[in-house]
């Protein structure tokens, strides 16, 4: 022990504290490296904390941070040198005994600057008095033009804050005026907000010249080299070992004594690679093309038509939507408002991926479409350049409530900002960065001021002082062919539409007096009319008489369609009749011109670290960056405007955009090779596809995983050319059968010594069902279909006019109405983005697919396609032959045909009278089968 | 068909691990996921004295087994009355008397602190609408439209100091159920039957009871498992037709051709399996055909209200206009708590309560609907010895403003109220003939012993065994908890 004499004096930071501060916490916390924020070298940044904005010394043990963090509190992190017991209690004498030192505290600066009163400015005033409004001519954005003030004078006077008119307004809660709080959502500012005015104004409005915290040539005291050293956060190694996947997957399974499971029968990898890339089995002539093909080449030219094929992108493009996260309505609120256009996102999804568009090209659009080209000063706006908008929606995605009347505080705007900032983290950099809003992440070297810098990039566009309502979120760019179109087509459709709404208003008014009348006849007709009225009273505005009378109306509405008299079987067939020749007119218009879009104003607010994450605790100001960890720590983040001439924009979004996508960078091409090989083969080689962080699962291959995003980018970041890669291998081939041998020393399939089995997703055994059935509508993009909700709360799709169905991918995805089809085989509830979907498998299964009316629907078109396909000599053996071909791709073996042709025999005996539903049975069950619903 | 329950797949915990972690979000989901961890756990019924409670922390299998809660429990099972809209407090349950002698006044404060969608619409202050009384060996305060909960009156503990955060339906009811203003958090229920499993073999362990008239606002959003495995989420009964989607054929079909084509299903599924050893999923799909048939068979016993006494179906107001569809609700929880059932939540079709028009004739209307059925609830818990074990809660997601609320047709209603309003539990564990917490003279703001929704949430945890702190989920390496960052109080001078 150093210092016998401290157990009787007490102990003084310099003399007894820091000596073991600097042993044991110096690492991360000293003048070089500040992890968390935190120098723990002087007392004066001792007492000054670290990002939580907390001194670590309090009155009390139990209030002192530092206790709390080393008593305890995890810190030093597990796996370092831990405080010994002396240590300990070192630090907790000195804490209890006054926390003395040698060096006096240097005072810190406690002036106020204007960083400190803009975020509460900010928060309370500017919406009045800012970029868009500026009531009684006053702009409080600047301390100048504070100074300047409007109409009435100056908003403060410098040093003398009882006569400054801003604090005078506030003080009089005359600002903000009462009944505009809610209007405009702001709040009052707390009387902590105003005494900070007060003493700013009073030591003299100073303004100081402050430069946001940004990265610049010097080292990052947050983040150190030893940081960068995780494999995730250093660029893919270019490897030599081998070219090719198999190469790689060989030289691991030799060491483990294994060697590739033998390649899968022809009639597999057909089917394999149709349900793979386009979601669907081959069609009859499809299948026997392949199956009878005579070339060697059959299966490369398979993959090279499948990949040229509209469907492949409807199958991919799915992919993608799940990462952005996409959907057609806001979420949020009860109401769940639907997303107008949301669906022109979704078609340039699919048409990217069906383009092949270059995967950095894809990116940039996404982040910056807004800011490639100045389309408003444009001379001829082209298809391309509304596409640059349309991207943008990939960031207005999330979950959004701020459309809802008392929902668009600061607070909930922050929270769509921050889903926005999760989904790019998620799904294109494999990193968490969300863990970082309220504090430095725990496990990635990723500081919460890394956090806001990254927020600043999209402060431009998303700006929470100035936030755009759901109404001004378009834009209405658009190509002269269009606007002819649309200006040509749709004035006379809109003319008939709005009087065949107005007709189906009269028809469903009609229904509901005919339910009355029919139910009730002693029933008054004014309290009838009475009812119409109580309708369109909110429902918690009713009175009770009211609430009554809806009330009946609802009782009887319950009772089923085939149990009403007929007069309101004939009320509702005029309803019926109504609502397709609105479908029908709809479905001729010419989509709007409206783009959903996110774009840069120019006019971004400053951006502020956010104490834990609190909108109103302000800390550091920061400007755009990206996190330190993916960068050396010594380079400047460039953000130019790029129209100087034209509209204006910050350009950093497109800065990051392009910083994003270098081709070396450590996180893009590794996190997108990945995905796709997680689809291809069952998992990732990074199994936590949204994680590459500290905490994320090692890869398998690593340097598989490098080789491929090497090549990726060396073949133009081509995700056509990247299924090639992986298509074409032996090791997509394989069989999925499991040999002992390959299951004792590879029970995970981590080698890669087969295939795994895998269940379609919901799209694609539905899309699947379709098909086979002849049900499926072939018609791509436009308005999502229509989904509708029956009193039991089943959620069902609504068929076309002919009958059928388009794919999955083109359902309207409303949050609150999942179809329940889709629903149970786990499509997925985005929060806000989906980044694996899950496999279940639960007994609701069985129930929709055995006892439900819609796959029973399709058995009997599957039943009707088969029986129309049949020469009149065919027997049963045909059929059996034919079910197997249409729904497995594949002819029955002995057994099966045996199996099928005593089925069928059986089925017509217990029909009885009708024995050619026996097909319609057998057809179901087959529909039911594991052989259907897994991919070998 | 081979049902080989023994199977090594099933017997490895790796593989278990990989199927619950696999189970589904399905509408449905939990009740079958739960049906196959009893298949594949031994299908005996095992009571949570046998488990030994394995720590959150340590948790990697998610089931519904039962399990061992941290202390000694109070409660086996929950029902809550859901009251979805927000009840009046000084019109049921807190009488306020200066209130009433102010009825037309002005209010005399702020006004900016009432309301919640600016200050243009509110009226002027409002007195109670009904008679308040006395009742039972406490004195406990109830209005006179609420005569059969009054009569139970020993058995309740009103809690007159609750408050929430927000003013909002949609934001409060998130709070209400899941501690969170925000969607996708996980409800109490859910928490629950995580921390606790279920003790019933053929039935799911949070069972949702809605309306016929409608789902409740926010929805299924009310009794989701948000981040938790979704085995832990609620599983709605439909109030009409087959309690279950899909339950029974939904086609004509002779049951003699159903048995057949059962029979050649499972036979190609046998093929199938034959060529593909190592592959679970494919054993589990096998059993959750069967599981689908059993299922049809316990719900609907469970369901079947026949098999109850004319005595009882009175007692719940069954057979009477106003009562029956709630009456019906209550009896078929305690059907299911009797069974073993974890957590029960029975709604009302949107918001019913949420007055902001005539509120004396509303809240009357909501009263006769549920105050019968309540009554008879507790009354026949209590007599079948249930009521020890069950804990039952009675409440909404905010209280009401002493002051009018301008609406459609005048000033005759109350608006939202996040700062003060009465919820009450019963039973399990509960001190009856409790009145805990005080308001203003105008029931506006708490004034004493306030309750927030984390340690509302809290003490029911206490109540069943589970202690707030130990009972997380480990979600992007944060532990995640019902009762959030900050420590809640559970409010023991509640308890018995």
């Amino acid at each position: 022990m150093p210092h016998v004499a401290a157990e009787e004096r007490a102990p003084v930071f310099e003399v007894d504290v820091l000596p073991v501060i600097t042993r044991k916490c110096g690492a991360c916390h000293s003048e070089k490296v500040q992890k968390g924020g935190l120098n723990l070298v002087s007392m004066t940044s001792v007492r000054r904390g670290g990002e939580s904005g907390e001194a670590l010394i309090a009155e009390s043990l139990d209030d002192s941070l530092l206790w709390t963090m080393v008593d305890g509190g995890g810190m030093p992190p597990e796996g370092e040198p831990q405080l010994t017991a002396d240590e300990l209690g070192v630090i907790r004498r000195w804490l209890t005994m006054g926390a003395e030192s040698t060096m006096p505290v240097e005072q810190a600066d406690t002036r106020l600057t204007q960083h400190d009163i803009l975020p509460i400015v900010l928060l309370r005033c500017t919406t009045c008095h800012g970029a868009r409004i500026q009531r009684g001519g006053v702009d409080l954005r600047t301390p100048e033009a504070m100074k300047k003030g409007g109409k009435n004078g100056p908003a403060l006077v410098a040093g003398d804050p009882d006569n400054s008119l801003m604090i005078q307004r506030i003080e009089s809660n005359a600002c903000p005026p009462r009944d505009q709080l809610l209007k405009y959502f702001v709040r009052r500012p707390g009387e902590a907000e105003v005494r900070v005015l007060r003493k700013w104004i009073a030591e003299g409005a100073q303004e100081y010249e402050i430069l946001p915290d940004v990265a610049t040539t010097e080292p990052d005291p947050l983040v150190t080299d030893e940081d960068r050293q995780h494999w995730a956060f250093l660029p893919p190694r270019q490897v030599t070992e081998h070219a090719s996947i198999d190469g790689f997957l060989a030289e691991k399974l030799d060491a483990v004594g294994l060697a590739m499971a033998p390649e899968a029968d022809r009639d597999t990898l057909i089917r394999r690679a149709y349900i793979d890339l386009v979601g669907m089995p081959p069609s009859l002539t499809d299948w026997k093309k392949w199956h009878d093909s005579p070339n060697a080449d059959w299966y490369e030219q398979m993959i090279d038509e499948l990949l040229d094929s509209p469907h492949y992108g409807e199958r991919w493009g799915r992919y993608w939507l799940d990462l952005a996260g996409y959907a057609d309505s806001e979420g949020g609120v009860s109401a769940d408002p639907l997303r107008e256009v949301a669906w022109k996102y979704r078609d340039y999804v699919i048409k990217s991926f069906n383009d092949d568009k270059p995967y950095d090209r894809f990116l940039i659009e996404q982040l910056a479409g807004d800011e490639l080209v100045d389309v408003a000063n444009e001379p001829v706006v082209t298809q391309d350049m509304v596409d640059n908008l349309i991207a943008t929606g990939f960031l207005r995605m999330g979950i959004d409530q701020t459309g809802s009347r008392t929902m668009n505080f600061v607070p909930e705007r922050l929270g769509v900002i921050d889903d926005a900032i999760h989904v790019l983290g998620s799904s294109v950099m494999g990193l968490t960065l969300e863990c970082a809003r309220c504090h430095s992440h725990k496990y990635d070297p990723i500081p919460q001021r890394d956090y806001y810098r990254l927020k600043a990039v999209f402060q431009g566009a998303y700006d929470e002082h100035d936030w755009l309502t759901f109404k001004n979120r378009y834009l209405s760019d658009a190509t002269p062919e269009h606007q002819q179109r649309v200006a040509e087509v749709n004035p006379p459709l809109e003319v008939k539409l709005k009087k065949l709404t107005s007709q189906l208003k009269k028809a469903e008014n009609e229904v509901r007096l005919e339910l009355l009348r029919q139910h009730y006849p002693n029933q008054s007709e004014e309290d009838r009319t009475e009812t119409l009225r109580a309708l369109g009273v909110a429902d918690n505005n009713r009175s009770l008489p009211q609430r009554i009378l809806v009330e009946m109306l609802q009782t009887v509405e319950l009772i089923p369609d085939e149990d009403q008299p007929h007069a309101v079987v004939e009320a509702l067939h005029v309803v019926a009749q109504l609502e397709d020749e609105i479908a029908s007119v709809v479905s001729e218009m010419e989509p709007p011109l409206k783009v959903r879009a996110l774009w840069d104003r120019g006019e971004p607010s400053p951006t502020y670290v956010l104490l834990r994450g609190e909108h109103d605790k302000p800390g550091t100001l920061v400007g755009p960056g990206v996190p330190s960890v993916l960068t050396n720590g010594q380079t400047p983040f460039v953000a130019t405007p790029p129209f100087p001439e034209g509209t204006p924009k910050t350009g950093r979004r497109l800065a990051f955009a392009r910083w994003l996508t270098q081709p070396d960078h450590p996180l893009t091409a590794r996190v997108l090779v990945n995905r796709v090989w997680h689809h291809h083969f069952g998992t990732g080689l990074v199994k936590s596809l949204e994680n590459f962080g500290v905490k994320g699962e090692t890869p398998t291959h690593p340097e598989l995983l490098d080789w491929l995003a090497i090549q990726f980018v060396d073949h133009g970041w081509s995700v056509k050319e990247l299924h090639r890669m992986m298509m074409n291998s032996r090791a997509y081939k394989q069989s999925s059968e499991v040999s002992e041998e390959s299951h004792r020393l590879d029970p995970q399939n981590q080698l890669l010594s087969r295939m795994s089995l895998k269940r379609m997703d919901a799209e694609s055994l539905r899309d699947s069902l379709l098909f086979v059935s002849g049900k499926l509508d072939n018609r791509s993009g436009g308005p999502p279909d229509a989904i509708s909700v029956d009193r039991d709360g089943l959620v069902s799709i609504e068929p076309s006019k002919e009958g059928k169905w388009r794919r999955s991918v083109y359902l309207q995805y409303r949050r609150t109405e999942i179809p329940s089809l889709m629903a149970t085989f786990d499509y997925p509830v985005m929060g806000p983005n989906c980044i694996s979907r899950s496999v279940s498998t639960v007994s609701l299964q069985p129930l929709t697919m055995m006892n439900g009316k819609h796959v029973r629907e399709l058995a009997v078109a599957f039943a009707e396609r088969v029986e129309s396909q049949l020469d009149e000599q065919s027997d049963d053996g045909g059929r059996v032959s034919l079910v197997y071909q249409m729904a497995f791709s594949r002819s029955p073996t002995d057994e099966e045909r045996q199996l099928g042709l005593d089925a069928l025999k059986q089925l017509r005996m217990k029909w009885k009278d009708q024995p050619e539903m026996s097909l319609v049975t057998y057809c179901h069950t087959i529909l039911n089968s594991a052989q259907f619903l897994y991919v070998d | 068909m081979k049902h080989n329950r023994t199977h090594p797949e099933f017997d490895s915990s790796g593989s278990r691990r990989d199927f619950f972690a696999r189970t589904s979000d399905g509408l449905l989901g939990a009740a079958f996921a739960w049906l196959f961890s009893q298949e594949m756990f031994s299908g005996q019924l095992a009571y949570a004295e046998e488990a030994e409670h394995e720590s959150t922390e340590l948790r990697q299998v998610y089931d519904l087994k039962p399990r061992r809660p941290h202390h000694a429990a109070k409660a086996r099972s929950v029902i809550q009355l859901f009251m979805n809209g927000g009840p009046s407090q000084m019109d049921l349950f807190d009488p306020k008397p200066y209130l009433n002698n102010m009825d037309g006044k002005p209010f005399p404060g702020n006004v900016e602190e009432i309301g919640n969608q600016g200050t243009d619409d509110i009226g002027v202050m409002m007195g109670g609408r009904y008679k308040f009384a006395r009742h039972g060996e406490s004195g406990m305060w109830m209005a006179d439209i609420l005569p059969h909960t009054a009569k139970m009156s020993d058995e309740l503990c009103l809690i007159n100091s609750m408050w929430t955060d927000h003013p909002n339906h949609d934001n409060a009811l998130y709070k209400i159920h899941s501690g969170r203003l925000f969607m996708g958090y996980p409800t109490l229920g859910a928490w629950t039957v995580y921390g606790l499993g279920s003790e019933s073999q053929n039935l799911p362990a949070y069972v949702v009871l809605q309306d016929q008239l409608g789902p409740p606002k926010n929805g299924a959003r009310n009794w989701t498992a948000g981040f938790l495995p979704p085995l832990y989420q609620g599983t709605p009964f439909r109030p009409t037709g087959s309690p279950i989607l899909n339950l029974k054929q939904q086609y004509e079909q002779p049951t003699e051709v159903t048995e057949t084509a059962r029979t050649l299903l499972s036979s190609l599924d046998d093929i199938h399996r034959s060529k593909r050893n190592y592959y679970p999923e494919l054993e589990s799909r096998i059993e959750s055909y069967g599981l689908a048939a059993r299922m049809q068979l316990s719900a609907s016993e469970a369901l079947d209200l026949s098999r109850e006494s004319k005595a009882t179906h009175a007692m719940y107001g069954i057979g009477e206009d106003w009562t029956d569809s709630y009456g019906k609700r209550c009896l078929l929880a305690r059907r299911l708590v009797e069974r073993g059932v974890r957590f029960v939540q029975i709604f009302m079709e949107e918001q019913p309560w949420d007055s902001h028009a005539d509120l004396a004739e509303n809240h009357r209307g909501a009263c006769l609907r549920t105050d019968k059925p309540v009554a008879g609830l507790l009354q026949d818990l209590k007599e079948r010895g249930l009521l020890d074990s069950t804990l039952v809660i009675w409440g909404g997601e905010f209280g009401r403003t002493p002051t009018t609320q301008k609406s459609a047709n005048g000033y005759s209603g109350r608006d939202h109220n996040m700062q003060a309003f009465t919820s009450w539990m019963a039973g399990g564990g509960i001190k009856g003939g409790t009145t805990f917490g005080k308001t203003d003279d105008f029931g506006h703001k708490v004034v004493e012993n306030p309750v927030s929704v984390h340690d509302f949430h809290a003490t029911i945890l206490h109540l069943l065994g589970l202690h707030h702190q130990k009972l997380f989920f480990t979600r992007s390496g944060l532990e995640e908890r019902l009762t959030g960052i900050h420590p809640p109080r559970v409010v023991t001078e509640i308890l018995s």
